[in-house]
């Protein structure tokens, strides 16, 4: 077979390009990775902290703790609680809108379908209003998924106050944008054959839609919104940085007060939540995949009937685990809601709306903000009026002050993060594949000895490992931690993301090489090549697209997550919109999120683009 | 004898593809033809013509003695609800149960509310119909397993089934048994002619084996290129015409 040596200098071209990125990034983000004050010894830190890694507190550290004062122990277990309770609570809000919007932002259940000759005046209309229902839906999705659900936070909680709902809703916005966008994908990547095939009888597209099209990308959908769940248990844990009442919460103060071994401890508490969930999500896909096995059927009874259909019905296969587990969840959803601490603020409607007003006030851009800070709409619109010009000036003062550079900086930290992860997850692979590090990659050589064979299902394991603890921990707390250690540059933030992704990675990539068929590497390792060599030129070569699938999603979600990370004291959007919100300056703050909006939104189009392309020829490859 | 599907001239392409051109053909109430020819000669495409399914470019259709372009969108629902149609992929939704499955195929006459509330569980009189329906087609006991754990005959039963649960009047099947051992062949075929002749339908098939073809149907229609080249009783078939198909379908799996 000829190999066309083009596609080979192609997937050279693109390593080479990316690492041009991490150089250009590295350049923009300056070289300095440790900015400590002189004389500071940061090692010394960093060697207390890693101490507490394996000395975990389960006592306050803290000795002049008042007397009757909640043990440090349950009052972890508390804030693990509240973690569960809000993101269950975020994702009950999440869920059904992202079932609304993913229906209305699929096209697969419009009529009209299968239809003859020229569609009638009625259709038309039909057809033209349900594409400007999913353009709407699709802006309303990357709206919600463009803005971080940190930022929602702080907007929610000056707007609302200090109530738990906020921060769920909070939560819930661009959850539901996610969803949304993930289910309408599914529904879309299904195999047409069954809905054509129920189309061929007759049936509406709304009903080959409900009948055949929904029932199958239901376990996929079920098992993305497990991992939403677990995204959500990350989430709900960081919005203790900015003060929820979460495990994130007791993270920052522990730290804050260089009470390392409680850390620790509460680091672990978090992860063992998420790695739990991860392993239920994993059980649930199985069990979905497989089916139930039934009960084996008694001999037939003599008569006329073999199986009567309600012998039949009564012993049917039927995944109990699976219903007694969802069931559960919607009680435990419900107990959520209405048990424990009042999720809503303590505030009269009078104080509420009063609260919005002023908090609207302070939203609107300096030049044309009203005098009279409880202005009703029309005085705020009439604000406006003749004073576009000003409001540009302002907008692109700021623009030229700090919001060019803070852009530039966010997208470097993203960039370089995702490389600096792709690196390290293609360098760790061939060390953490279920299919490479074994004694025997890929069943040739089959005489390994009992030692080696041992040895290499260690570092398997262990690698793998390494991935479970970077995804199980959110990127902002490994940022936090960093910055802490390392003092205030970007690089913290670039470790931090890389890391987090580094653990996604490692297991989506791993999953597309272990879905590769075998045949090429084995034949590689039978002509002699070993686990690296075959890995370099069998496994990464064939696996490419689908990795670079990946990479542009992680991209995007980096973009994302870059937007934020700077509230830790970094010079990119975070910082400007954390200190605008310190200063009560929100007209600023939203001005600095639309900025990362704008830059998560074309890091969407681009990676979507990206990926539409990738995903045309990747079943080729 | 009642005509029930007629089409006259019948031209298609796809884009810069012929798939057919100038098909003649009608078949009568209570026929049985077998539509042979190769891969690529256009019988997926008379098939899905004949099931109202596709438009020609140019040619007069009649199914059930109806215009199906003149029809709008209830009347194609109506008209498609009385055509059986077992697709060659069989079309069936692998994570639903069997009972689910064959339930679908009264989606034409159904609204989507009644379709959701069988996509749950269907009535007992309902239950008990595919029930009996599932018995005739050997696979009773599956009622109520998923359609992924059954195996590949099974699964072309339950397409089976759902096509006869729409009650048609003619079932057409598309390369039902190319993907099967000769043995199993035979008891598909088996299956087809005797549920056909029960029930009185009109059962078309397509398929690529000349001998099958020869053996269960009384009348053989011959594809080349998306022309006919030969329409009549298959023991008639005569020699260089046989010649011809083969030849045809040894250059097709030549390419």
């Amino acid at each position: 077979m000829k190999v066309p040596v083009s596609i080979w200098s192609g997937k050279r071209l693109v390593v080479v390009i990316l690492l041009g990125v991490l150089v250009t990034c590295g350049w923009i983000l300056g070289p300095r990775v440790i900015h400590l004050s002189e004389g500071a010894n940061p090692f010394a830190e960093i060697e207390r902290f890693f101490g507490g890694a394996l000395a975990p507190s389960l006592e306050d550290e803290n000795p002049s703790l008042p007397a009757g004062a909640k043990p440090f122990l349950l009052r972890t277990g508390e804030s693990l609680m509240r973690t569960c309770r809000y993101a269950l609570v975020a994702m009950s809000l999440a869920l059904p809108a992202g079932l609304v919007l993913g229906f209305l932002a699929s096209s697969a259940w419009w009529p009209g379908a299968m239809m003859y000759g020229a569609a009638s005046l009625k259709r038309r209309l039909l057809r033209g209003s349900l594409r400007l229902l999913r353009w709407m839906c699709r802006l309303l999705i990357t709206l919600g998924r463009s803005i971080h659900e940190l930022v929602w936070a702080l907007l929610f909680l000056s707007a609302l106050g200090d109530a738990p709902i906020a921060a769920c809703v909070a939560l819930a916005l661009p959850f539901a944008g996610t969803l949304g966008k993930v289910f309408s994908e599914l529904i879309d990547e299904q195999t047409q054959a069954p809905r054509a095939a129920l189309m061929a009888t007759g049936a509406s597209p709304l009903q080959a839609f409900c009948g055949a099209l929904l029932p199958a990308a239901f376990p996929e959908m079920l098992t993305y919104t497990v991992y939403r769940f677990e995204c959500a248990l990350r989430s709900s844990a960081v919005l203790g940085f900015i003060g929820v009442e979460t495990i994130g919460l007791g993270i920052r103060q522990s730290y804050e007060n260089l009470y390392y071994g409680e850390v620790w401890t509460q680091l672990y508490a978090l992860v063992v939540l998420v790695v739990l969930v991860d392993i239920l999500g994993a059980r649930l896909r199985e069990r979905l995949n497989r089916g139930v096995a039934r009960k084996a059927l008694p001999e037939p009874t003599a008569g006329e009937e073999r199986y009567p259909e309600d012998l039949l019905r009564r012993t049917a296969p039927r995944d109990w685990v699976v219903r007694g587990g969802v069931l559960a969840t919607v009680l435990l959803t419900l107990l959520c809601w209405n048990v424990g601490k009042e999720l809503g603020a303590d505030l009269t409607t009078d104080q509420r709306s009063e609260r919005m007003s002023r908090f609207l006030t302070k939203l609107t851009p300096a030049p044309v903000r009203p005098e009279n800070r409880l202005a009703t709409g029309s005085e705020r619109v009439e604000a406006f009026r003749g004073k576009t010009g000003e409001v540009a000036d302002w907008a692109g003062d700021l623009w030229t002050r700090n919001g060019a550079e803070a852009l530039l900086n966010t997208v470097a930290i993203a960039s370089a993060a995702i490389v600096l992860a792709g690196v390290g997850a293609a360098l760790l692979l061939p060390l953490g594949s279920r299919a490479l590090a074994r004694g025997d990659p890929f069943g040739v050589l089959g005489a390994a000895s009992r030692g080696v064979r041992f040895l290499w299902a260690a570092v398997g394991f262990f690698t793998r490992s390494l991935f479970v603890l970077g995804r199980a921990v959110p990127e902002y707390v490994y940022a936090f931690l960093l910055v802490g250690l390392l003092g205030p540059s970007a690089w913290p933030l670039v470790l931090a993301l890389a890391l987090h992704n580094l653990g996604i990675l490692g297991r989506l990539w791993g999953e597309v090489m272990e879905n590769q068929r075998p045949e090429g590497p084995r034949h590689w390792i039978q002509c002699g090549a070993g686990r690296f060599q075959a890995y370099l030129g069998s496994l990464a070569p064939l696996s490419f697209n689908r990795f670079l699938l990946f990479f542009f999603y992680r991209w995007e979600t980096c973009i994302r997550e870059a937007t934020i990370l700077g509230m830790l004291g970094i010079s990119s959007l975070g910082y400007y919109v954390s200190i605008a919100h310190n200063w009560l300056r929100y007209d600023e703050m939203l001005f600095y999120v639309l900025l990362g909006a704008a830059a998560v939104f074309a890091g969407d189009l681009l990676s979507d683009w990206m990926r539409r392309r990738l995903r045309g020829s990747a079943g080729c490859s | 004898m009642e005509k029930i599907l007629e089409l006259a001239d019948i031209h298609r392409s796809f884009g810069a593809v012929k798939a057919l051109s100038e098909i003649n053909l009608q078949i009568h109430k209570g026929e049985r033809v077998a539509l042979i020819g190769a891969s690529g000669s256009g019988k997926t495409t008379l098939l899905r013509l004949l099931g109202a399914q596709l438009a020609p470019d140019r040619g007069e259709i009649r199914v059930l003695g109806r215009d199906p372009l003149a029809l709008g969108e209830s009347g194609l629902r109506e008209l498609r609800s009385r055509l059986g149609y077992m697709p060659q992929d069989l079309g069936l939704v692998p994570n639903l149960r069997v009972l689910q499955n064959v339930v679908a195929g009264r989606c034409g006459r159904r609204s989507i509310l009644g379709t959701l509330r069988d996509l749950i569980l269907p009535a007992l009189g309902v239950r008990r119909r595919i029930h009996a329906l599932l018995e005739r087609v050997g696979i009773e006991e599956k009622m109520y397993d998923r359609v992924d754990t059954l195996s590949g005959g099974q699964q072309q039963r339950v397409a089976v089934a759902r096509a006869l649960f729409q009650e048609p009047v003619a079932l057409l099947a598309d390369e039902p048994v190319s993907a099967v051992d000769p043995a199993r062949a035979r008891d598909v075929l088996d299956l087809l002619v005797r549920l056909c002749e029960e029930e009185g339908l009109t059962l078309l098939v397509s398929m690529h084996q000349l001998e099958l073809a020869q053996d269960y149907f009384p009348r053989v229609v011959g594809l080349k290129a998306g022309r006919i080249v030969f329409d009549g009783e298959g023991s008639s078939l005569r020699e260089e015409e046989m010649a011809d198909l083969f030849q045809l379908r040894e250059r097709a799996a030549g390419v």
